[in-house]
């Protein structure tokens, strides 16, 4: 137990017991009243090991922004992390922050902006990836910019002096790029500029600075509330290895898990086309596994403007750029010293043109042009393809090309480049080739005839010079030359776009729309304003906080 | 002292394969059981094949799995796994066998072609590689290849070289020559390897692979590549006119030697857009192509101070 735990004892609410840790949940409410499974621990003792104000569950940029936050309004805050190791997703990103509003880095390059401007783009009707947010959480958003970017400076993240853009809905530039952390062992993906980085290593330090205990390896399993059908939440139960810990919450509970891409069942709720063959960036750092919507939805809370998880723009679902391994996120890749490289297993191949392979499905079939890169590719993907067992998802789709390609691209098809454990195969002949492809998401064997034939109906299309089933542009090069190659292109899963409801001031909201009081959400979890990257999470991160550390104890 | 009697049973724990290669060893995983409950996992076993003179002991290993040695014979094959009796301390273990048979069926071979031109001149020769492979591995040198025509005739043979074609395993190989059509337009042929004096059983195979007839080349048409807004030279576009092709030269230039026709002229190159258009050649010709750059930013692309 913290020293800071202990400290705030005297903080304790007054229907606390005199031993302060352990508590009566169903306080002052008739036990026999309660029914339900939900209502099992709450009827019992429960035996708080740790009491803060505040609990926030993910110390990723969300939940880093909060922990911040929470403790600058006075707050005691305990983040918990099922990680070995902060940072979340946002170890792993490029550092973007797409934050406007005519801050001094745009000042500073002469960009005008206002919030107003901000809160325009980001609900233009003719931007999809603004077109089914709510309104009123970008307002939020929009008014919070400013402070936002002060926020960061405040806490010692640093910027590089350039801005981007104008990005998806801005119609100015309003992105610039944190400076990547500096110390490589504390790096996930070293060596590949993930400045994202820089930004949670400065907002942890700072966190820790100023009081806030980040609790790692605790893996929040339960949000506990104050009895069966209340809608008021008092705490959570996690796991820290084998042992259960309870961490009372006397102000709020903020969710900052980080969405749910990798959650195969929950993301068909939006796309039933999602299944279990489609890989989730960031993976195996960080899993999306929807801890926070499920546990805030055992409680009754709602879902928010789910139409953005579907909305065909935006990085939902990508198409590999690293091909012939598990997890080929176009700006990812784990280097041999990477910490996640046992896990990971490969870098794969960086394809610089896709003219140099074909993609066939499971059962060896080209089905779209290998150039386009569109929602209707993802869809052809995604597209049944005849099994019989599996009719929802595409199944794997592979990358076959040849020696020449390899040549071209200066591929070095060995590993660590590739993952021969089931995501790279070669083979003396195209036929052999499709006998070997052994991946547990591949169902059956492919026919080595159907891929001879589908790769010497591709090379008459080469020597014609046009593609007549899919009308790939000009199709460049033969697949003639052995050996030859398959590699893993299945498209990878990214944004989570859509989470919990939350009013505005991030307070998680039920399926009746009510007020779960006590429960916040920020970042990826949150639905409502599907903003690709890091600045929703930041400002939402704030505002919850600062509404939670508001509260009456 | 009186001796306990226990019965056993030997049973396979997963099914075996519908089918196997002739001459290759199957692990059957089985499980030999005591209905009183005793362990057996260590007692010895016997295998009799379809071959054997005489049973040959073996023992299951630690995965649970006996080896079998499918002769290289093509068609069903019997086996008799037996064990015991045994006794030992007091306790006699009675003898129980199982009996199954494994369908053998040949390896499979498969086909590359490579190194084809295109496009082909009408009425000449020209040359392409073929190789062969066993999924055994097997060392095919020697063995034939055939090239037939759309009229199912011989337009060439050969016979696979003593080494495999380099970076790969066993891909036996030669190079062939034949004779173009006399037509033009895009021809298909067929190669084919029959597999046959191998000491394993292998089956035959075949692949097509086809090439456009041409008639001879008798213009030069001369294409220069431009960045649309820049108007400066694009290197190493790839310049498609249906089989005619070039790659333009640090000057943006591509030469083409075409006959005369109407074609569609394609240029490519990642991250540049163009239309494409048609081209009639009816003698020397020197056109310009624009292509507008569209980079996508390069996600390694190290963002520093």
């Amino acid at each position: 137990m913290s020293t800071q735990d202990r400290n705030d004892k005297n903080g304790a609410s007054p229907a606390l017991s005199r031993r302060s840790f352990l508590s009566k949940g169903a306080a002052g409410v008739g036990a026999a009243a309660l029914t339900g499974a939900a209502t099992t621990e709450a009827k019992a003792e429960i035996k708080w090991d740790h009491a803060v104000d505040v609990v926030v569950i993910g110390a990723g940029v969300s939940g880093l922004a909060a922990a911040i936050t929470a403790r600058d309004h006075g707050a005691s805050v305990i983040a918990v992390e099922e990680n070995y190791d902060i940072g979340g997703r946002g170890i792993l990103s490029g550092g973007r922050l797409h934050l406007g509003g005519g801050n001094a880095m745009q000042q500073k390059h002469g960009i005008k902006d206002t919030p107003d401007q901000v809160y325009a783009d980001w609900v233009r009707f003719d931007a999809g990836s603004a077109r089914y947010s709510d309104r009123d959480l970008v307002r939020v958003f929009a008014d919070e910019n400013l402070a936002t970017y002060d926020f960061l400076v405040a806490n010692g993240v640093e910027f590089i002096d350039r801005m981007i853009g104008p990005e998806a809905a801005s119609t100015i530039p309003r992105t610039f790029v944190t400076v990547e952390w500096h110390v490589p062992s504390e790096l996930i993906a070293p060596g590949r500029n993930r400045n994202g980085s820089g930004l949670v290593r400065r907002l942890e330090a700072s966190a820790r600075k100023k009081g806030a205990q980040i609790l790692l390896r605790h893996k929040m399993t339960k949000i506990i509330r104050e009895q069966d059908n209340s809608r008021r939440v008092i705490g959570i139960a996690a796991m820290n290895g084998s042992n259960a810990v309870n961490i009372q919450a006397r102000k709020g509970i903020i969710i900052a898990t980080g969405g749910h891409t990798g959650n195969v069942n929950f993301r068909r709720m939006f796309d039933p086309r999602l299944t279990e063959e489609y890989q989730q960036a960031c993976e195996p750092w960080v899993h999306q596994g929807a801890d926070g919507e499920l546990a805030a939805m055992e409680l009754g809370a709602s879902l928010w403007a789910t139409a953005s998880q579907t909305r065909e723009a935006g990085a939902a679902i990508t198409k590999t750029r690293h091909i012939g391994c598990r997890w080929g996120y176009s700006s990812l890749v784990y280097q041999p010293e990477s910490p996640m490289f046992r896990l990971a297993r490969a870098t794969g191949l960086t394809v610089e043109d896709w003219q140099n392979v074909i993609f066939v499905n499971q059962n060896g079939k080209r089905f779209w042009n290998e150039v386009d890169g569109s929602y209707n590719f993802f869809a052809a993907c995604m597209a049944w393809h005849g099994d019989k067992t599996k009719l929802n998802g595409g199944g794997p789709i592979w990358a076959i090309f040849d020696a020449d390609a390899a040549t071209r691209e200066k591929w070095n098809t060995k590993p660590p480049n590739v993952d021969p454990d089931g995501y790279f195969f070669s083979a003396d002949t195209i036929a052999e080739l499709a006998s070997k492809i052994k991946n547990p998401y591949q169902k059956q064997t492919m026919s080595g005839g159907v891929l001879q034939e589908t790769v010497a109906r591709y090379n008459s299309f080469v020597t014609a010079g046009a593609d007549t089933d899919f009308k790939k542009p000009t199709p460049l090069y033969k697949i003639e030359k052995p050996p030859f190659y398959a590699a893993w292109s299945t498209p990878i899963l990214h944004d989570t776009l859509t989470g919990l409801r939350t009013n505005t001031n991030g307070e998680v909201m039920d399926i009746r729309g009510d007020v779960i009081q006590g429960l916040y959400c920020a970042g990826e979890a949150q639905g409502g304003f599907a903003q690709h990257g890091l600045a929703r999470c930041l400002a939402f991160g704030r505002v919850a906080a600062r509404h939670a550390a508001g509260r009456t104890a | 002292m009186t001796t306990e009697s226990h019965s056993t049973a030997i049973e396979l724990s997963e099914p075996a394969p519908a089918e196997v290669a002739a001459g290759t060893e199957l692990m059957l995983k089985i499980a030999l059981t005591c209905a009183a409950g005793c362990d057996l996992h260590h007692l010895p076993l016997t295998i009799k094949g379809p071959d054997d003179a005489a049973p040959a002991a073996c023992q299951i290993n630690d995965s649970g799995e006996v080896s079998l040695r499918i002769p290289p014979k093509v068609g069903t094959q019997s086996f008799t796994i037996a064990c015991g009796p045994h006794e030992a301390a007091g306790i006699r273990h009675e003898p129980c066998a199982l009996s199954l048979t494994v369908n053998a069926i040949p390896h499979g071979t498969s086909l590359a072609v490579w190194d084809i031109p295109s496009p082909i001149l009408k009425g000449e020769r020209f040359a392409i590689k073929v190789g062969a492979k066993s999924a055994a591995n097997a060392e095919l040198k020697g063995l034939e290849v055939a090239v037939f025509d759309n009229n199912e005739k011989v337009a060439a043979r050969g016979r696979l070289r003593d080494a495999p074609w380099p970076g790969t395993t066993a891909l036996y190989w030669d190079e062939l020559e034949l004779p173009a059509p006399a037509d033009e337009g895009l021809r298909k042929w067929s190669v084919r390897f029959a597999a046959e004096g191998l000491a394993l059983p292998h089956d035959g195979t075949a692949a097509e692979f086809s090439a456009m007839v041409s008639r001879p080349p008798e213009h030069r048409l001369t294409v220069k590549v431009i960045e649309q807004k820049s108007k400066e030279p694009i290197a190493d576009v790839q310049v498609r006119l249906g089989p005619f092709r070039g790659t333009t030269d640090p000057a943006g230039i591509a030469e083409v030697m075409m006959p005369k026709g109407t074609y569609d002229l394609h240029v490519w190159k990642a991250a540049y857009e163009s239309t494409d258009r048609p081209i009639e050649i009816k003698g020397d010709l020197s056109i310009e192509v624009e292509a507008l750059f569209v980079p996508e930013e390069d996600p390694d692309n190290a963002w520093t101070m």
